[in-house]
């Protein structure tokens, strides 16, 4: 038991993808079928190829987060970056070409901004 | 033609610099249900969606359940499982309310105001009343807002042996936090 309750996620980068996919195919095959990219993409590793649209900071945070939105349907990606990975984000910005290796936590639609969205936790540069 | 298209820009652009429905997709909830038994079960989601609407004083907040960041892979795990949140069944909790003091929260005057709020919290299928306060700070055209209040998860129907063995809180403590620009 001791050994679980110190285990800790492995760092992204070691980890190998399940899947590598453009980012508005990702985007497109959830708008599809919201239930079936969920059971193919959720909680998987993911590696996304995409061009950033924004970066938006977190709130109460110095990094911030990256977006690779859809313009004509304003559905988007948001990448979280782990913590040793944190300081990767800070030389990026709008209109990089960029690969983002991450768990994909799943789409769903956002009542709020009537639009899906994609989220990925513990993400990293993907080095190639 | 030209003309029209110019209006139309102009029109929109006049409307969005106007627009009193502020939104993010980068608020931050932190979920904590440590005990003095365990430190463990404490997660972070930063890609919460957000809204605050300064005209009606709507507030709302989107989440998504399996974007909890635990430290402990198998934490994380039970978070998600049938007997908690049941993720894959109810992938998000959602919040939707007013700020019940609207008068006392000046959205454009800097300042630091404390805002009443009231709304229904939905989670894992059940939806709740909760009465909080925001500390809301004005500064130029960022507005941030921060939130805590507790939930009984037995509310929610989310009851567990770890719950019964007093190693996770019974009522976990959430954190809001919104930055609008």
């Amino acid at each position: 038991m001791w050994y679980i309750f110190t285990e800790k996620f492995s760092d992204t980068s070691d980890r190998k993808a399940a899947f590598t996919v453009n980012a508005m195919d990702l985007v497109g095959e959830f708008q599809k079928s919201d239930s079936a990219a969920n059971n193919k993409y959720r909680e998987q590793i993911i590696t996304v190829n995409g061009r950033i649209t924004e970066i938006e900071s977190a709130a109460g945070d110095t990094v911030a987060n990256i977006r690779m939105t859809d313009t004509l349907t304003a559905s988007y990606i948001i990448f979280t970056f782990q913590q040793q990975h944190l300081q990767e984000t800070k030389q990026l910005k709008v209109g990089d070409s960029v690969s983002i290796k991450g768990s994909c936590s799943g789409g769903t639609y956002s009542n709020i901004l009537e639009a899906e969205k994609i989220e990925f936790k513990r993400c990293a540069i993907n080095k190639k | 033609m030209k003309k029209t298209i110019l209006l139309f820009a102009m029109t929109t652009l006049v409307a969005a610099s106007f627009a009193q429905k502020k939104v993010t997709s980068s608020a931050t909830v932190n979920f904590d249900a440590t005990t003095k038994l365990d430190a463990l079960p404490k997660a972070e989601n930063k890609t919460a969606v957000a809204s605050l609407d300064t005209k009606s004083g709507g507030v709302a907040f989107e989440v998504t359940v399996k974007s909890f960041s635990f430290a402990n892979p198998k934490m994380q795990e039970h978070f998600n499982s049938t007997g908690w949140m049941d993720s894959d069944k109810f992938p998000s909790a959602t919040f939707k309310g007013k700020i019940t003091n609207l008068a006392a929260v000046k959205f454009t005057t800097d300042g630091t105001y404390t805002a009443n709020i009231t709304g229904d919290l939905t989670l894992h299928g059940v939806t709740k009343p909760v009465t909080t306060t925001a500390i809301v700070v004005v500064s130029g055209k960022t507005i941030t807002t921060t939130s805590e209040f507790n939930i009984k998860v037995a509310d929610y129907g989310v009851t567990g042996a770890a719950i019964g063995a007093g190693k996770v809180s019974t009522d976990p403590k959430i954190t809001v936090n919104a930055e609008f620009k």
